[in-house]
């Protein structure tokens, strides 16, 4: 009753709105991720964004009404792991530097598929193993590069096995990064040693008159030192509280993107290969304390349980495809992320195959995995909110609230149901694909 | 108090055990692993500072009540093995063991040293997906969502890469460079996979210690620490009479470095300093580090002739070889012995005699007994150092302690045999100062065994890695179902089988059994008295 009046007052204030920008979908049921699951549900979205989710609110006259109560509603799916429409190809390198985003080509009819099947937000990342580069989150929709993407630099992918190059290649990165630190410390040194210099000559020559005008004399200095630093004001106020006026030096490209990982201003999604790799990265990373998730690819014959407890410790995300797998050399199924989710990991799936019959399939992949005991919020939560979470967009996608963006996609019936189709998706507030009018 | 008992007690230990403890290792050879005992080692460094930390973080571990077989002879029925922070700590009967001690009934059962397997694949520590998957491009294909992976590619992971000995000595050859090098870590360890279900496989055998890339490792399961134990220690030198350039080439090295030797010592001699040190330019490491004593020469060859040969060149510049094969090493065991060689050989080999020669040739069975009999160091590897499913009387690593049962069969003594697959192939690997027998100060590596390690029947009960339990055979997915454990009757103290149908007339066993329960107690009240102290 208090949220129908709510609505109401919500919808009374703003009646002079255009209707063309606000507009009322009441849906069966509407899957919200962060509300659960809401039937008979109703949602209005103004502007791109979701204004309002809530059970059989009643919709203000004038607000135009969409009535589907036969279908269900979902956030758009979110693919934070994909290569699709990418076509480069690389080796193991480091390479931390290079951006996927320098390599989408906008006009292209996968992203159009991928779109239709109800995937609204797209990871891209760089090609290869080693260090690879940092990955761009898009819209599939756009004519160019702006147009789609929606953030840039969302993570830097790093490939690590268990075997002495992949390590090392990691390990020389952080020695390099420590060396930089050092570089900033003997800089920094210098740079308060000048300060004293400064002042003891300026003390020096005004010792004559008198020593009370101190606090000037520092302002004048710095007034000196302003425009040599003008271009890297930024930096300065980030560094105020170590120290005002001291610029650190530039991080070579390769070093900068693990300085930005130490600083917290980037995240890292680490693909693994099998569970011993797991220990390999915790032996290399050491005492290192940067964010990252976990791309861990699932196979037949595939050991990640074996590490499941201790991923689950960290409450890391971790990437995976929405397969059953086998004990290695056993029949034994195993319900990997099942298993990770109880252990208190954040679960993310992605589509089977990066390709569009793999979008299209997905979530019937994932439904299957529902089957054989994941959890079903989990599994929801697996493929918007927790894959948004990765891209560091978890704020602005990933679940029906009031201020996310209005990304929905529309099913006949529950997405998990095999013959469920998707009827309709919106993209930012705007229909995109609606199944009708095929 | 509690703290000044767990003091007390090592010290205790020690002067009860004084006798008890098994006697050092009688075999004369310390020039093989005893030099490279020195060698310093992750390991051993974490247990000195161990000792250096209070007591009371100690972990300790401790199989009792098992028959001993220690590996270097004797065998303690009923005794104790206690360790503290994976090294064994005291070996005895009535040990005291300091509070929080984590316990291993192996009553019934025996407890060998925990095996090593020579040339062991690589498989073992990399797991089902150590191998293949070189190609990055290829990986990369495989990795977004390709599907489960089908590829023939990464199904040669099954290919045994470390296998081959040729594939080895390249692989030894190689890293022989860059030894200057110091790379910082090996790259057995960085590869080292201790979810593999290989692992298992070895661990069931009775194997807690394999050569992989001619390093030695242990078999941990589930953590990659402490698993190293020394790589290169074998050096390949080629030495065939069907390539004289080979002799040819090996004898001007060792003559090099053997004259290098020389005039070091004599310049050392001198203790001039004024003097000029002989230059090491020109001369070959490898050989020169077999001289020095600090790695081992190893050879493949099993033709009489070609023993012989290298029999005379290991007395000729004075070291020890290592004969790989050493299929007719028993029609020249004489010299062999002489020349202080080591044979690793497969007693189940099968070669022809070469019919041109009237003399004795092929193979026998009686191979490794006649060698040993002469004094060779004999140490048993499959013909297939991997594990291959193929069978259960296969000739993979499956069935190590089996084939160490053949020779046995060919007149071997059964405590040589054992040492054919423990402390020996431990010498040959430089690791003999940490495993291969089970004496105090060596590592706790251990295996309980439901009869005879080397009889076909004998399943691995629990295996102990460092004193960890890693292996409990009915907690293993492969194994728990094959002839389960049979429960053991549980006895309070001073409870006898009473209600029991038993026969009416108490087995010796049993009675043993009944008497042993008050000597716990009266241990308890020790415990107490000192506490009240």
């Amino acid at each position: 009753m208090l949220l129908n009046l709510i609505v109401t007052g919500v919808l009374a204030a703003f009646p002079t709105r255009a209707s063309g920008d606000l507009l009322a979908i009441r849906v069966g049921r509407a899957e919200t991720i962060a509300q659960g699951t809401i039937e008979h549900a109703v949602v209005l979205v103004e502007d791109g964004k979701i204004v309002l989710v809530g059970e059989d609110l009643p919709i203000a006259r004038g607000i135009p009404v969409l009535d589907r109560p036969e279908w269900v509603v979902m956030p758009g799916l979110v693919n934070c792991y994909s290569r699709a429409g990418l076509d480069s190809v690389a080796g193991a390198d480091f390479e931390p530097e290079i951006l996927a985003s320098k390599e989408v080509y906008p006009p292209q009819d996968i992203y159009r598929a991928i779109l239709e099947a109800g995937v609204t937000t797209l990871g891209l990342y760089p090609a290869g193993s080693g260090v690879p580069g940092q990955a761009v989150a898009v819209r599939p929709r756009g004519a160019d590069i702006e147009e789609m993407q929606l953030a840039d630099r969302v993570y830097l992918k790093i490939f690590l096995m268990a075997n002495q190059n992949s390590k090392r290649m990691l390990r020389e990165a952080f020695e390099k990064l420590g060396e930089y630190d050092e570089k900033v410390k003997k800089a920094r040194e210098k740079w308060e040693k000048d300060q004293e210099k400064n002042k003891k000559k300026s003390s020096k020559s005004e010792s004559e008159t008198e020593k009370k005008e101190t606090e000037k004399k520092e302002s004048e200095e710095k007034s000196k030192e302003a425009p040599s630093e003008a271009p890297k004001q930024d930096e300065d106020k980030e560094k105020g509280k170590e120290g005002a006026g001291f610029v650190p030096p530039e991080p070579e490209p390769k070093v900068k993107p693990f300085v930005e990982l130490r600083d917290k201003k980037l995240s890292a999604l680490i693909r693994l290969s099998k569970a011993a790799d797991w220990l390999h990265l915790l032996e290399v990373i050491k005492d290192q304390d940067f964010r990252f998730a976990l791309r861990l690819p699932l196979r037949s014959d595939i050991d990640f349980y074996e590490v499941a407890p201790a991923i689950g410790e960290k409450k890391l995300s971790v990437v995976m495809d929405p397969y059953i797998t086998l004990q290695p050399n056993t029949r034994r199924d195993r319900n990997i992320p099942a298993e990770m989710a109880a252990a208190g990991a954040k679960v993310v799936l992605i589509p089977r195959r990066d390709s569009e019959e793999g979008h299209r399939s997905w979530i019937k992949d994932v439904g299957e995995l529902v089957r054989f005991g994941l959890d079903r919020q989990v599994a929801l939560a697996a493929v918007t909110q927790e894959a948004a979470n990765v891209l560091g967009l978890g704020e602005r996608l990933g679940s029906i609230a009031p201020g996310r963006d209005a990304n929905l996609v529309f099913w006949n019936g529950d997405p998990f149901e095999p013959g469920t189709r998707v009827q309709a998706v919106m993209l930012e507030g705007e229909f995109v694909f609606e199944e009708v009018t095929r | 108090m509690k703290s000044r008992l767990v003091k007390l007690a090592p010290a205790a230990l020690v002067t009860l055990l004084g006798f008890l403890s098994t006697p050092a290792p009688s075999f004369g050879q310390e020039e093989g692993g005893g030099e490279g005992a020195g060698g310093e080692s992750g390991d051993g460094a974490e247990g000195d500072e161990a000792k250096v930390d209070d007591d009371a973080d100690a972990k300790w571990y401790a199989i009792v009540g098992g028959d001993v077989y220690t590996g270097t002879g004797s065998v303690l029925r009923g005794a104790t093995i206690l360790s503290k922070n994976g090294v064994i700590d005291a070996i005895g009967y009535d040990l005291v063991l300091p509070e929080g001690t984590e316990t291993l009934d192996a009553s019934g059962y025996r407890v060998y040293p925990g095996l090593v397997a020579m040339g062991a694949t690589n498989r073992i520590t990399q797991g089902l997906f150590g191998v293949g998957l070189e190609n990055p491009a290829e990986e990369e294909e495989l990795d977004p969502h390709f599907g489960i992976d089908d590829d023939p590619a990464t199904r040669s992971s099954h290919v045994d890469v470390g296998g081959s000995p040729a594939a080895e000595a390249a692989q030894a050859d190689d890293s022989q460079e860059d030894t200057e090098k110091k790379v910082e870590k090996s790259e057995v360890e960085d590869s080292y996979d201790p979810f593999s279900e290989f692992m298992i496989y070895a661990l069931a055998s009775g194997i807690t210690c394999a050569e992989q890339q001619n390093a030695a490792v242990k078999l941990k399961r589930r953590e990659i620490e402490g698993i190293f134990l020394r790589e290169k220690f074998l050096t390949p030198i080629s030495y065939s009479l069907r390539s004289p350039a080979s002799i040819r080439s090996t004898k001007e090295k060792f003559d090099k470095a053997a004259k290098y030797l020389r005039e070091l010592r004599a310049w050392q001699d001198k203790g001039e300093k004024s003097a000029k040190e002989p230059s090491k330019k020109g001369v070959d490491t490898s050989a020169l580090k077999v001289l020095e004593g600090e790695v081992l020469a190893r050879f493949n060859a099993g033709d009489r002739e070609e023993l012989l040969a290298i029999g005379r060149l290991a007395q000729t510049y004075g070291f020890r070889p290592v004969i790989f094969g050493c299929q007719e090493g028993w029609t020249v065991a004489d010299e062999l012995g002489r020349a202080g060689a080591f044979a690793v050989i497969t007693p189940r080999d099968r070669e022809m005699k070469d019919e041109v020669f009237l003399r004795a040739g092929g193979t026998s069975i009686e191979n490794a007994s006649k060698l040993h009999r002469a004094g060779v160091q004999v140490a048993i590897v499959p013909q297939n150092a991997s594990f291959d499913l193929s069978g259960l009387s296969g000739r993979d690593l499956f069935n190590l302690p089996l084939e160490a049962g053949f020779a046995i069969r060919g007149g071997l003594s059964e405590a040589a045999a054992l040492q054919a697959i423990t402390i020996v192939p431990a010498r040959l690997l430089g690791v003999d100062h940490r495993v291969g027998t089970l004496e105090v100060g060596k590592d706790m590596d251990a295996v309980v065994c439901d009869g005879d390690v080397l009889h076909y029947q004998t399943f691995v009960q629990y295996a102990v890695v460092a004193g960890k339990l890693q292996y409990d055979k009915e907690k293993e997915i492969f194994f728990a179902h094959i002839r389960p454990r049979p429960e053991k009757p549980v006895l309070d103290p001073g409870e006898e089988l009473t209600e029991e149908p038993a026969p009416p007339t108490p087995d010796p066993e049993e009675e043993k059994e009944g008497e042993e329960p008050p000597k716990e107690e009266e241990g308890g009240e020790d415990e107490e008295e000192k506490k009240g102290e």
